[in-house]
């Protein structure tokens, strides 16, 4: 046993030499046997007066292995470290929402101090990632960090944070432009000093190892057992927490933002077979070296095949998604919920309510075209005023938009919590609204369309090619919610780095992209305002029609197939109407986040509990704050506007964090 | 007899008057090319709306004060030049122009450009719209912005102050030509022009850039040989600048991380560097029309004067 586990480490090393290796090969003019004089020579590198070729290699390339080595361990040992703290396979640095406390910080500092940047980017980009995790760990609730919620905390926070930081950059463009190459993720070095930086700041990692191991098994017995035999647990895992946390931010500061390497490493170590939690811990620190050395030989390769400059973080994207769910296919459908649990809720509503409702509703939407800011002899006025003819033309397809927009994503989120058992599942994670934007991304750098004028078809285009991707790989799987969550998680990452990738070309383009991606009514003509408006009233009856279905599922599977339903047909049929039902949303008016996943949990807080109650409640709640979103965002920087999706993310995004800090204390 | 003789006499000369002024009002039409087509208007629009910054600088430079624009704040801090009155009013984002407030002001035309060609069909229920196209990768950058600002001109009534603005331009960037003639000893050296995006990785001005195009009418030619863009600009890794080889790097400020860059040996490898042939750019708008080629040809050569061999003659630009 003993033997065998020293061989798959040797095993390991080796191929991690033969990786470096390689990539010390691609886009240089050294040959291999001047490679090794210079790394043999490495202390009187100073010498290389007139060299440029052999000073490149010494200066960019040997450190950009370095660094990929270092910053590959640290996100594989980090993954690792998280996903035993949590004992969820689907943990990982990024999505605890340290990314996005980074670039916030990042953002807001080039914006508002420019000058700074030279000298405390590094400290305000570690600052907003601490930050954020502080944030993330009090809404979860410190006993609570093994479970669900951290993840769920985290991800809130990640899109509450994100749409700030998207606001800020749409509001002033210029500032944020250098910045979204550090959004890309990007390896290359320009000599040592970042090496030199980096690396003692990560010394502090072998007091993982040297206080995880013990601490990790104990928690394997659980949490009470772990209290049992001595261990005083919170102090432990939040000390584990920040250490973890403090090496992703000083990574991810020098180099930007790679995802996947933290969420798969420890997943391809468990498949490899690794048992203990430290010899989990360091076989996921070497495949994840592995992993980010392999990948970023190839960005290297592309950007010499390509003549464009590909972005590290790009390609392990690129290779991470469908290694993601390649080596996690198995191990997930053992852990499905098999049926749908309410939140709870001390109400009930009477059958009146939804027309008290609706009726609320249509007030929201007269007072919001009545009441606003306006010019008048070139002064900004707020005022109480009918609007003239103009004015009614420019806010009617807005208001349709967000009505319709706001009910069918709530109706969406309804079917899907209920349909993969997750009340805290949102129509955003199957990857449909991120297919649509990848489409149009795609389209408008590579064949240069007109973002604006090629929206609706392929966008749709875009959403019902990730459909038919979730599908196929759906059936193989008999439809397991949590093989759905899966791909969307991993096609929903792997699309964001592709539009990282395109904003880091730098033109005037990535304006036009960036605000199509807040999600605005601005733009949406009366006829697309219309066609959106009659799509969703037709899922919705579909939806409230074939409510007997829902009921029977979200008690389980085996119930339903017992009182005669086809079950698979019926999955698929709903499947299928969430993803339309976002899909249309989305070609309408872009990305639209947290109104799928708030509505429907704000109707059960309100006390409508059944299916058939829900649909309609959760419809009319997700269109109050749609309506309210946009009269927010068109008033509050008035003459700028802000996207409704990106007020919806930040009101909602602050919502949910309510909730969950309630959730938190409720259950103390 | 004689009162029907005064009766056509009468009849006569009203023909006469309306023919007249007829004839007046046909020369006040005016008659606009824009980007895609001709547009005529009954007289010299006063109330101009400009709703993108390279439609707004070309405007100003022809003297008129638009009555409103998009990103005053912003247009200020970066592309600077000419001035914006403070009597201009804010419409907002530049993708999305709040068309009340627009409305509101009731402009006489509206000029847009491609950022806000899908909303055509909104603006012209407001006032008529004109479209100039001024970056697109199907054509010459530079020489669109020229004819823009001539059709700009033209229909503000201001042809005249145009073609003189372009004749100053062209003096003007002659005069910077013969300065650096001076401090080159005639002999130009091949010049790149780029921004930092990261330490690592540069934003390359090629061709399709007003950059190399005001480097061009200096009599420069490009260092590195890039193929046209849409806005002239593509990212490329900090180590390919050593293809400028002999010739001189210019990179446009701001930059940040200035200061790691000077400390950096491959920086410091590169053979323009070695041979001090390197020097920063006054902050310039790389997205401009017309005149903004003037103003970068001044950034570009203040820099350009700055690491002349020649250190005997003034560093500054002569005005």
């Amino acid at each position: 046993m003993m033997a065998s586990v020293s061989l798959r480490y040797l095993f390991c090393l080796a191929i991690l030499l033969v990786f470096c290796v390689i990539s010390a090969q691609v886009d240089t003019q050294i040959s291999l046997a001047q490679q090794w004089q210079l790394l043999i020579h490495f202390a009187e590198r100073g010498n290389l007066a007139n060299d440029f070729d052999a000073i490149m290699f010494v200066e960019a390339q040997m450190p950009r292995i370095v660094m990929a080595l270092m910053v590959g361990a640290v996100l594989g040992l980090v993954g690792s470290l998280m996903q035993q703290l949590t004992q969820n396979p689907l943990v990982s640095p990024m999505t605890l929402g340290t990314a996005s406390g980074a670039w916030l910080a990042l953002v807001a500092m080039n914006v508002w101090f420019p000058a700074w940047v030279g000298d405390y980017a590094p400290l305000a980009a570690t600052t907003g990632a601490m930050l954020t995790l502080g944030l993330v760990i009090l809404i979860a609730g410190i006993n609570n960090l093994s479970g669900l919620p951290v993840v769920l905390a985290g991800m809130a926070v990640n899109i509450l944070l994100g749409a700030v930081a998207t606001a800020i950059i749409l509001l002033n463009d210029q500032y944020a432009k250098n910045l979204f190459i550090w959004g890309a993720g990007d390896l290359a070095q320009n000599g040592w000093q970042q090496v030199q930086w980096l690396w003692p700041k990560l010394m502090i990692a072998i007091l993982i190892f040297v206080f995880a191991p013990r601490i990790l098994a104990l928690l394997r017995m659980g949490q009470a057992g772990a209290a049992a035999r001595g261990l005083n647990i919170i102090p432990a895992i939040l000390g584990l927490f920040t250490l973890g946390i403090w090496l992703v931010s000083v990574s991810i500061t020098t180099v930007g933002v790679i995802s996947f390497i933290g969420l798969l490493a420890p997943n391809i170590a468990r498949q490899l077979g690794a048992r203990t939690p430290k010899d989990e811990l360091l076989l996921s620190m070497l495949l994840g070296a592995i992993v980010l050395v392999a990948t970023d030989a190839l960005a290297m390769l592309m950007s010499t095949l390509t003549f464009d400059v590909v972005p590290s973080g790009t390609a392990a994207a690129l290779i991470g998604a469908p290694a993601l769910i390649w080596f996690t296919r198995r191990k997930l459908s053992a852990q499905d919920q098999l049926s749908f649990s309410m939140p709870k809720s001390a109400y009930q509503m009477r059958a009146s309510g939804v027309v008290w409702m609706a009726v609320g509703v249509a007030v929201l939407a007269v007072v919001s075209l009545l009441f606003g800011q306006a010019t008048i002899d070139a002064h900004t006025v707020w005022q109480w005023q009918l609007p003239s003819a103009f004015d009614w033309q420019i806010q009617w397809p807005r208001l349709t938009t967000s009505i319709a927009a706001g009910a069918g994503l709530a109706v969406a989120g309804v079917l899907l919590q209920r349909l993969i058992y997750n009340p805290l599942a949102s129509p955003d994670i199957l990857g449909i609204s991120a297919g649509a934007t990848c489409a149009l991304v795609a389209g408008s750098v590579f064949i240069g369309l007109n973002i604006f004028d090629a929206a609706p078809f392929i966008a749709f285009a875009g959403s019902m090619a990730v459909l038919g991707l979730l599908l196929l790989l759906g059936r193989r799987h008999q439809f397991a919610p949590s093989m759905l969550i899966l791909t969307g998680i991993a096609l929903t990452a792997l699309i964001e780095a592709l539009v990282q990738f395109a904003l880091a070309r730098g033109d005037e383009t990535s304006y036009t992209i960036l605000s199509w991606l807040a999600g605005s009514t601005y733009r949406v003509s009366n006829v697309a305002s219309l066609w959106l408006l009659f799509g969703v009233a037709g899922l919705m009856a579909f939806a409230l029609l074939t409510s007997r279905w829902l009921t029977l599922i979200s008690t389980g599977r085996d119930f339903a197939k017992a009182r005669g339903l086809n079950v698979p047909r019926a999955f698929l049929l709903l499947l299928c109407c969430v993803a339309l039902l976002c899909a249309f949303v989305t070609a309408t008016m872009g990305p639209v986040a947290f109104v799928g996943l708030l509505a429907p949990h704000m109707a059960v807080m309100l006390g409508a509990k059944k299916a058939q109650q829900q649909l309609p409640v959760a419809a009319l709640m997700g269109a109050g704050l749609m309506i309210l979103s946009d009269w927010i965002g068109q008033n509050v920087v008035y003459p700028s506007q802000i996207a409704a999706g990106t007020v919806v993310s930040v009101v909602g995004g602050m919502y949910f964090i309510l909730l969950l800090i309630k959730g938190q204390r409720a259950s103390r | 007899m004689l009162v029907r003789c005064q009766q056509a006499l009468l009849l006569m000369s009203l023909v006469a008057i309306t023919l007249l002024t007829n004839i007046s009002r046909a020369q006040d039409v005016i008659v606009v090319q824009d980007s895609q087509g001709q547009h005529t208007f009954e007289h010299v629009p006063s109330r101009v709306a400009a709703l993108n910054w390279d439609i707004a600088e070309q405007v100003l430079a022809l003297g008129v004060t638009p009555i409103a624009m998009p990103d005053i704040g912003e247009y200020r801090q970066w592309v600077m030049k000419p001035e914006v009155p403070d009597s201009v009013m804010d419409i907002g984002s530049r993708v999305e122009p709040n068309l009340q407030r627009l409305a509101s002001l009731k402009p006489d035309v509206i000029i847009i450009a491609s950022p806000q060609l899908d909303l055509m069909p909104r603006l012209q229920q407001i006032a008529p719209v004109l479209f100039f196209q001024t970056y697109s990768e199907q054509h010459n950058n530079a020489q669109a912005a020229i004819d823009n600002f001539k059709h700009i001109a033209t229909l503000l009534g201001r042809r005249q102050q145009a073609e003189q603005r372009l004749a100053q331009m062209d003096q003007r960037l002659a005069d910077l030509k013969t300065q650096l003639m001076q401090a080159y000893a005639g002999q130009l050296p091949t010049v790149t022009t780029f921004r930092f995006a990261s330490m690592t990785s540069v934003y390359q001005y090629g061709d399709n850039s007003t950059a190399q195009y005001a480097l061009q009418r200096l009599g420069i030619a490009p260092a590195i040989k890039q193929g046209p863009t849409q806005w002239g600009v593509k990212q490329q890794r900090l180590k390919n600048l050593r293809h400028i080889g002999e010739g001189v790097a210019l990179y446009f400020e701001p930059f940040a991380q200035e200061e790691q860059l000077a400390g950096s040996v491959m920086w410091n490898a590169m053979p323009f560097v070695r041979d001090g042939k390197m020097s920063s750019v006054a902050s310039a708008w790389n997205y401009g029309g017309a005149v903004s080629i003037e103003y970068m040809a001044e950034a570009l050569t203040q820099s350009l004067l700055a690491i002349a061999p020649r250190k005997t003659s003034a560093t500054e630009v002569t005005p």
